[in-house]
C-alpha cells in the first residue's frame, strides 16, 4: 500500500501516541457513520431516478394529449388569431408554485410545489361563440401537463443535489478509510515502535551502568585488597596503582563514546 | 321567373362557384388523406386540390403553415369572384366578410387594449376580414380614439353604433363586445337578405335564412352552454343572442334563464333537429355527462355537439347547391370550404401527432 511509508509529522511521545489512538477511533466513527449516511442517500437516490423515470414517462403521455387538445381547439375555432387574445387576456398566473425543504439525513431538497390560486380563469369567456368548451379543456389538460412538469422539476434538482452531496460524501468515506485510517495507524506503529527503541535503549544503558556498578565495585574490592596486603611490599602495590588508574581511564572513555 | 333575369348579372359568379365546389375534396379524397403517414403524404395527396398553392411549402410542413396556404387559395377565389360581382352580390359578398372583419377587429382591439404594437397583428388577422381601413386601427393609441375616429370608418361601424359606447370597449371583455358585434351583425345580414329588392322572396332569401336562422341558434346554444360557471350574468347573455331563429323568441327567453344543461336541453326540445343532437350527443340523459362531456372528448365515441353543428352547417351549405339562381351558393361554397380547411388541419395535426385513433373525425359531405 501506498500509504505504508506515510506518517505524520510527529514526535513520537506518549502523549501523541494518546492523541493519535483517540484520532484513529473518531475517524473509525465517523467512517461508519458517513458510510451510513451514503448508503441512505443512495438509497433515497435510486428512488427518485425510478421517479424521474415514471415522471419523464408520464410527461410524454400528457404532453401529447394536451398537444393533441390543442389542436382540437385549432379545429372547433377554426382560426389562429385565438392564442393571441388568450396570450393577451391572462393577467395573472392561476398556476403556481411553491417550495418547501426536505430534509434526507442532513442534505436539504427543495420540493416544488404546484397549486391553482382561487378564481376562474381570465380567459374563460373566450371562445363563447364558439369553441369554448374546448378552450376550458385545453387548459385543463395543459394545468395538468404543467403539473407534471413541475413534478418533474422538482424531481430533477433533488436529482442533481443528490448526486452532488454522494459524490462529496463518498469522496470523504474514501478518503476517510483509504487515507487517514492508514496514516494514523502508520503513526500510531510509528510512535509504538520508536517507543519501543527507547525502551531498549534505556535498557540496555541501565544495564551498562550497572555493569559499571559491579565493576566499580569489583576495582573497589581489589583496591582494598591490595591496601590490606599493602605490607608484602611498596613498590609492588605503586604498579598496582598506575594500572588501576589506566584502567579507570578506559572506564571513563568508553562511557563517553556510549 | 325570379330566376328569369338572373344570369344576366350573376350568372357568371354562380357557374364558378359551382366549379369550385366540384373540387372539394370528397369523401374518397379524405379516405386518402387517413392513410398518409407523413405530412409530405398529406401535401401530396392534396397536389391536384391545391398544387401551386403548396408548391412554395418546404419538406414537412407544419401543420399551420399547411392551414394557411390552404386559406390562401380560398381567399385568392374569393378575391376573384368578388372582382367580378356586381350589384347585390357585390354586397353579398360584403356581407360575408364582415363575419371575419368582426374577428380582426376583435384582435385589433385587444392589441391596443394592451398597449401592443398592432401592426405585427395585421398579419395574424383573418385575410377575409381585412378591409382598406383596417391599418388605419393600428394609428390609434387609445381606446377612446380608436372609437371616435378608427371605427367609425370601418365597415363595423353601424354594429358599434348603438349597443356599445368606447367606456364599454375599456371595461368590457372583449368576448362579449365580439359577440355583440356578431349578433348585430346576423340580424342586419338577416334584415338585408330578406329585405332587399333583389332578394326578397326569391332561393336566396330562403336559403340564406335558413342558414343564419341555423347560425343564430347555433350562438344562442353555445354562448348559453360556455357561459356556465363564468362571471357572465343572465342578463348580459340575453343581450347576445340574436333577435331571429328557430329559437326566438321563446327559446331564447328560456336559453337566458337556464341555469345548467337542463335548461337547455328543454329549450332544444322545441326544435327538432337540435333534439336529435343534443339526443345523440349523450346530453339528454338527466344532463349526467355535464358540460365537459361535448367536448371533442379523448377518445370519445360520440361525436360533440359542436361537431354536430359543424355538420349540419356542412349539409345546410350542400342543399344550397340545390336552388339555382341564388347567392347563397357563394355563402355554401365559403362554409363548406372553410370546413375543408379544418377537416386538412385535423387529419394533418393527427398524423402529425400520431394519433390515428381520432382522424376520422372530419366532417365530409361529399
Amino acid at each position: 500500500m501506498s500509504g505504508a511509508e506515510a506518517r505524520e509529522a510527529v514526535f513520537p511521545t506518549r502523549q501523541v501516541l494518546g492523541q493519535m489512538k483517540s484520532k484513529l477511533k473518531g475517524a473509525q466513527t465517523g467512517h461508519d457513520l458517513l458510510k451510513r449516511k451514503s448508503e441512505a442517500l443512495t438509497k433515497r437516490f435510486r428512488e427518485i431516478t425510478r421517479r424521474i423515470d415514471e415522471a419523464k414517462r408520464k410527461m410524454g403521455r400528457v404532453m401529447q394529449i394536451a398537444a393533441f387538445s390543442l389542436a382540437e381547439v385549432t379545429y372547433a375555432v377554426g382560426s389562429g388569431a385565438l392564442t393571441y387574445q388568450i396570450q393577451e387576456s391572462a393577467k395573472s398566473a392561476k398556476f403556481r408554485v411553491r417550495t418547501k425543504q426536505e430534509n434526507v439525513s442532513g442534505v436539504m431538497l427543495p420540493a416544488f410545489e404546484a397549486f391553482q390560486t382561487e378564481g376562474g380563469s381570465d380567459f374563460q369567456l373566450t371562445g363563447l361563440g364558439k369553441g369554448g368548451q374546448q378552450v376550458a379543456r385545453c387548459r385543463e389538460t395543459y394545468a395538468r401537463a404543467v403539473e407534471t412538469l413541475v413534478e418533474l422539476a422538482s424531481l430533477q434538482t433533488a436529482f442533481v443535489i443528490l448526486d452532488e452531496v454522494i459524490k462529496v460524501v463518498n469522496r470523504r468515506v474514501n478518503a476517510i478509510e483509504h487515507v487517514i485510517i492508514p496514516r494514523t495507524e502508520n503513526t500510531i506503529k510509528y510512535i509504538n515502535s520508536e517507543l519501543d527503541e527507547l525502551d531498549r535503549e534505556e535498557f540496555y544503558r541501565l544495564k551498562k551502568v550497572s555493569g559499571k556498578k559491579e565493576r566499580d565495585a569489583a576495582a573497589a574490592e581489589v583496591e582494598r585488597e591490595a591496601k590490606k596486603s599493602n605490607a608484602q611490599g611498596d613498590f609492588e602495590s605503586q604498579m598496582e596503582d598506575e594500572e588501576s588508574k589506566d584502567l579507570l581511564a578506559d572506564e571513563g572513555e568508553e562511557d563517553v563514546i556510549f | 321567373m325570379e330566376g328569369m333575369f338572373y344570369n344576366v348579372n350573376f350568372g357568371f359568379i354562380e357557374g364558378i362557384v359551382r366549379g369550385y365546389r366540384n373540387t372539394l375534396l370528397t369523401g374518397q379524397n379524405y379516405n386518402n388523406l387517413t392513410q398518409c403517414e407523413t405530412i409530405d403524404d398529406v401535401k401530396l395527396q392534396l397536389g391536384p386540390a391545391y398544387g401551386d398553392f403548396l408548391s412554395a411549402l418546404p419538406p414537412n410542413p407544419s401543420t399551420s403553415a399547411l392551414a394557411d396556404k390552404t386559406t390562401e387559395k380560398l381567399v385568392s377565389e374569393f378575391r376573384y369572384l368578388q372582382a367580378n360581382a356586381v350589384g347585390s352580390l357585390s354586397k353579398f359578398m360584403e356581407y360575408l366578410t364582415y363575419g371575419y372583419m368582426i374577428d380582426n377587429v376583435a384582435l385589433l382591439i385587444t392589441g391596443t387594449l394592451h398597449e401592443r404594437d398592432t401592426r405585427e397583428l395585421l398579419e395574424r388577422c383573418h385575410p377575409l376580414g381585412t378591409f382598406e381601413t383596417m391599418p388605419v386601427l393600428c394609428v390609434a393609441t387609445n381606446i377612446e380614439e380608436l372609437y371616435n375616429s378608427v371605427l367609425i370608418e370601418t365597415p363595423l361601424a353601424p354594429y358599434f353604433k348603438g349597443s356599445l359606447s368606447h367606456h364599454d370597449l375599456d371595461e368590457l371583455n372583449i368576448e362579449i363586445i365580439r359577440n355583440t358585434l356578431y349578433k348585430n351583425y346576423l340580424e342586419d345580414f338577416y334584415q338585408w337578405v330578406n329585405n332587399h329588392p333583389d332578394m326578397a322572396g326569391t332561393p336566396t332569401a330562403e336559403v340564406m335564412s335558413e342558414v343564419l336562422e341555423f347560425e343564430a341558434d347555433r350562438r344562442s346554444i353555445n354562448i348559453t352552454l360556455n357561459s356556465f360557471g363564468t362571471e357572465l350574468s343572465k342578463a348580459e347573455r340575453q343581450k347576445l343572442y340574436p333577435s331571429f331563429g328557430k329559437l326566438y323568441p321563446e327559446g331564447t327567453l328560456m336559453l337566458s334563464r337556464a341555469d345548467d344543461l337542463e335548461g337547455v336541453r328543454i329549450v332544444v326540445d322545441m326544435v327538432s333537429d337540435y333534439k336529435s343532437f343534443f339526443d345523440q350527443a349523450g346530453l339528454s340523459q338527466g344532463g349526467g355527462g355535464g358540460v365537459g362531456n361535448m367536448s371533442g372528448g379523448t377518445g370519445q365515441e360520440t361525436k360533440s355537439l359542436e361537431d354536430m353543428f359543424y355538420q349540419k352547417e356542412m349539409e345546410i351549405s350542400k342543399m344550397a347547391f340545390t336552388h339555382q339562381f341564388t347567392h347563397a351558393v357563394v355563402y355554401a361554397w365559403v362554409k363548406l370550404r372553410e370546413q375543408e380547411i379544418r377537416n386538412i388541419t385535423w387529419i394533418a395535426e393527427c398524423i402529425a401527432q400520431n394519433q390515428k385513433e381520432r382522424i376520422g373525425n372530419y366532417i365530409s359531405v361529399f
